[in-house]
């Protein structure tokens, strides 16, 4: 079920989603990105599926722009790693014809370790 | 590991030429199946007038460049903002730049502060950001 911006409110948390890192994902990810890679996941790889997952739970209009985004890298992620994504609204703002939303992601390995950490920027068309 | 990387010096580039087969490809890697990237009927019928690239595709060319020129460092310790400025299309070629504004030490880890541009092949700024990434120590 996808919840839409009129029934956000700032501190919802969206559902904790969990994804396996394999090769083959990781293989797709660094031909897209024509990238080599190595023994680990590029941490652009795991925080795209982290903002898919969120994505995913939002319904959001046409017209939507991702305006900008901020990462912190903490921890190498090996591939075929287990990881967890946990989302929540921090800002939600209604101005004149504009609508924005700022999302945090957090991502934990399986040691509950932080791997990564993140603010996610929308705006939506009013 | 490029060798310098001293206040001023440029980051080495890097230019990746944006293809239909790559977005559909980076669509599968990331689950983001938005139309808007993936369906060009679709997207023909919107006011971008076709399919753009995923700005998270964009963004990680930025974060290659600064893993490129900083290793591990960057991998585990790098941080990142970026605003997303003009759509990339398919058939657009992206050069990501960069240079070191700043060293400085924080809290007894040498830092340096970077900024970065994407430009499509009109010179037309794509995506632009900052990013801080751990020095590696150097030996004495």
């Amino acid at each position: 079920m996808s919840v839409d911006y009129d029934e956000l409110s700032v501190g919802y948390e969206f559902p904790v989603a969990s994804y396996e890192l394999d090769a083959a994902l990781v293989s797709r990810y660094l031909k897209a990105v024509d990238s080599r890679g190595d023994d680990h996941v590029p941490p652009l790889a795991v925080a795209a599926r982290a903002l898919a997952a969120m994505a995913g739970w939002l319904s959001l209009p046409g017209g939507t722009i991702h305006a900008s985004q901020e990462f912190e890298f903490f921890k190498l992620v090996s591939v075929g790693s287990t990881v967890e994504c946990r989302a929540r609204v921090t800002r939600k703002l209604a101005r004149g014809g504009m609508r924005m939303l700022i999302l945090q992601l957090d991502v934990f390995d399986q040691t509950k370790e932080r791997v990564q950490s993140g603010k996610a920027t929308i705006i939506l068309p009013a | 590991m490029a060798a310098d990387t001293g206040e001023g010096k440029s980051v080495a580039p890097i230019v990746r030429h944006i293809t239909q087969e790559k977005i559909n490809l980076y669509a599968e890697a990331s689950g983001d199946f938005n139309p808007i990237h993936v369906d060009e009927t679709f997207a023909a019928g919107t006011p971008l007038g076709g399919t753009i690239a995923h700005g998270m595709l964009l963004l990680a060319y930025a974060s290659e460049m600064m893993a490129q020129a900083f290793g591990r460092k960057w991998d585990s310790g790098g941080k990142l903002s970026a605003r997303f400025k003009r759509p990339a299309r398919p058939g657009d070629t992206a050069t990501v730049t960069g240079k070191v504004d700043s060293i400085k030490e924080e809290n007894g880890t040498w830092c340096a502060s970077c900024s970065f541009e994407c430009r499509n092949q009109n010179d037309e700024a794509i995506v632009v950001g900052e990013a801080v990434v751990a020095l590696p120590e150097s030996e004495e």
